[in-house]
């Protein structure tokens, strides 16, 4: 389950202030730099809820990322539909196709339940790629930003959408902490940390999973609505199993079950991108080399370094501070 | 089309053909997975690597020298890799390890393109198999008909040594067992060494073999690492049952698939492994009961 340290506060208030101070200073290229960070920031965040609390290590939440900006694209372009219900369907609709996979996939564990994920993902990418109705090869174009004059606010600006994905990014955050806190979440990490018992207990385990599975493709599916939004254009390479690699190197580089380190890690990863891609063409090599030194030095990737280093010593002092009966140890179970 | 026996023949010498390059690289990679638990997604790199290897050596002394010294020299990046990252990796779980040789795969993608540039490499054939054979009234390239051959040459030894020798036996007893393996008094790690080793060189030479077939570029590796992973999974890990089980199920279906039903062909073989996994969960020829 998962517990908010002090430590934690402090990196997501330090994130968001960063998050709105770029939004209203920096130029176009920033912006658009800071959209991308928000949309991977919502996918990492779903890939966190089931790989970190529920150990469900998926490999096809690009897909999914990809189905939602194909089911938003096709319920505004081909069904005429409102932007804004048209959101609302492409999440209720990438939300059941993850709840049916989770269910599916529930049985498998470790290399296979990857590979189950995998085979579904890309499933999927063969067929968006093999259907005119989708654009195929070519993509979908003409994709809406939804209309929010009422409030008065034009998305059609830049700045204005960037300040659009970080409340979206926000309430997918909070909406992670909710189900991770609630019964479902709770019965989740006792699922993780010993399945067996779990059903001896009288838990339909498949339907924790699956429920917790759905649950993170609707955030998957909201960020590849933003991600249609942004660039006005989808194209099959969303749904490839290159972008799920991508945001599970993410979760591993910021910190797995942390939810505050895949944050990190999604800022961290595409400012390195986009800053090493202006210095050299080899970004990807040094990206790998990184990846590979914090797998083998055995941190929880650079949050949950940090965690480890100042975490409980921050909680100690704060809970010395204000002279608590009971010392509590800090808790880095989550 | 359909009622022409020369079509069927074609396509089932076409689906024989990519099976066997699947099965050169699937089997080394599974027999690691089972004899180590150890998931190296790395394996389509050194597939790449044998393939530039061999196309850079063939433009100056020939295939055949190609052929030769591309299973060699992967094999000694199998010995680099091993001591340098494998060994210590060998306790972490198979999450560590999937995501350092998903590391190995982005440094490897940019070293090739490093050494070799971005542009697809061609690699000639070999003047003796450039010509065609007539076969039962289709005439069909010899060199394809090669890989065949080698692919069915390269099971019956494997079948001989893992079924037949005393290594074979060894190999067969880690696979099942470990631990007992090793009170047993066999040398587990040792083994491995040679396997990992072994299975490293065959995918130099399945990237060997496929240069002259495919072109040469640096996401040839990325581009194979899923069929094989397919393969492994549909035939169960660590049995070369299973390998040439799940090459077989893989270069049909997608042969097949590809003109029979040309929408359908990649959504299929996908789903043929959803099925199978939910199925039969560990494959259809599983090393362990």
């Amino acid at each position: 389950m998962f517990r908010h340290t002090f430590l934690r506060y402090a990196v997501l208030a330090l994130l968001a202030a960063a998050a709105l101070l770029r939004a209203l200073t920096a130029g176009y290229f920033g912006l658009e730099i800071l959209a991308e960070i928000l949309i991977l920031a919502i996918l990492v965040l779903a890939l966190d809820m089931v790989a970190g609390f529920g150990g469900m290590v998926s490999l096809c939440h690009g897909a999914l990322m990809g189905l939602g900006a194909y089911a938003y694209g096709v319920l505004c372009v081909h069904a005429g539909l409102a932007p804004l219900p048209a959101l609302a369907g492409a999440i209720a609709l990438t939300g059941a196709v993850a709840w049916a996979i989770g269910a599916i996939c529930a049985r498998a564990h470790g290399i296979f339940f990857i590979m189950a994920t995998l085979a579904f993902g890309q499933m999927a990418y063969s067929w968006v790629f093999e259907t005119p109705l989708l654009g195929g090869d070519d993509g979908l174009g003409g994709i809406p930003r939804p209309d929010l004059s009422l409030l008065g606010i034009d998305l059609s600006d830049s700045r204005s959408f960037v300040l659009f994905c970080l409340a979206a990014t926000a309430l997918a955050y909070g909406a992670a902490v909710l189900v991770l806190r609630s019964g479902l979440g709770r019965s989740l990490g006792g699922v993780m940390h010993n399945e067996q018992r779990m059903r001896a207990l009288g838990l339909t385990v498949w339907r924790v999973k699956a429920d917790v599975f759905g649950l993170s493709g609707m955030l998957a599916g909201l960020a590849g609505a933003l991600a249609a939004m942004q660039v006005m254009y989808i194209s099959p390479g969303l749904l490839a199993w290159t972008t799920s690699g991508e945001a599970l190197v993410v979760v591993i580089l910021g910190g797995l079950g942390t939810l505050v380190g895949p944050l990190v890690g999604a800022a961290a990863f595409v400012t390195l991108k986009h800053g090493l891609s202006g210095v050299t063409s080899h970004w990807h090599l040094v990206v790998g080399l990184i990846l590979i030194a914090v797998v083998m030095s055995r941190a929880n990737g650079l949050f949950g370094w940090l965690e480890a280093r100042w975490g409980a010593r921050l909680d100690r002092r704060l809970a010395d501070a204000t002279r608590e009966d009971t010392p509590r140890e800090a808790t880095n179970d989550a | 089309m359909t009622t022409d026996p020369g079509f069927w023949l074609l396509q089932t010498l076409n689906a024989l053909q990519l099976s066997m390059l699947l099965f050169l690289l699937s089997i080394g990679l599974t027999v690691i997975f089972g004899l180590m638990h150890f998931v190296n997604l790395a394996h389509g790199a050194l597939y790449a690597a044998g393939a530039y290897v061999a196309a850079s050596v063939s433009a100056v002394a020939g295939f055949w020298a190609g052929l030769v010294l591309a299973p060699l020299a992967v094999a000694v990046i199998g010995v680099l890799l091993y001591g340098g990252l494998i060994r210590r990796m060998r306790r972490s779980g198979p999450m560590a390890q999937v995501l350092v040789t998903f590391g190995l795969i982005f440094v490897a993608l940019d070293l090739t393109r490093l050494i070799w540039g971005d542009i697809a490499l061609a690699s000639a054939m070999p003047p003796l198999l450039e010509g065609r054979l007539s076969v039962l009234g289709i005439d069909y390239p010899l060199y394809r008909l090669f890989v065949i051959g080698l692919g069915l040459v390269v099971f019956a030894a494997l079948a001989f040594v893992l079924g037949r020798t005393q290594i074979g036996a060894m190999i067969r007893a880690g696979v099942d067992n470990d631990a007992m393996a090793a009170c047993l008094g066999i040398n587990v790690e040792r083994l491995f060494f040679i396997v990992f080793c072994l299975g490293c060189a065959l995918a130099g030479l399945a990237g060997a073999v496929a240069a002259p077939l495919l072109s040469v570029s640096p996401d040839m590796g990325l581009q194979i690492l899923i069929p094989t992973l397919i393969v492994i999974v549909i035939g169960g890990l660590g049995s070369l049952q299973g390998a040439i089980a799940g090459s077989l199920v893989y270069g049909f279906v997608q042969t097949f698939g590809a003109v029979l039903a040309p929408g359908l062909a990649s959504v299929l073989i996908y789903g043929l492994l959803a099925a199978i996994l939910v199925i039969r969960p560990t494959g259809l020829f599983p090393a362990k009961g």
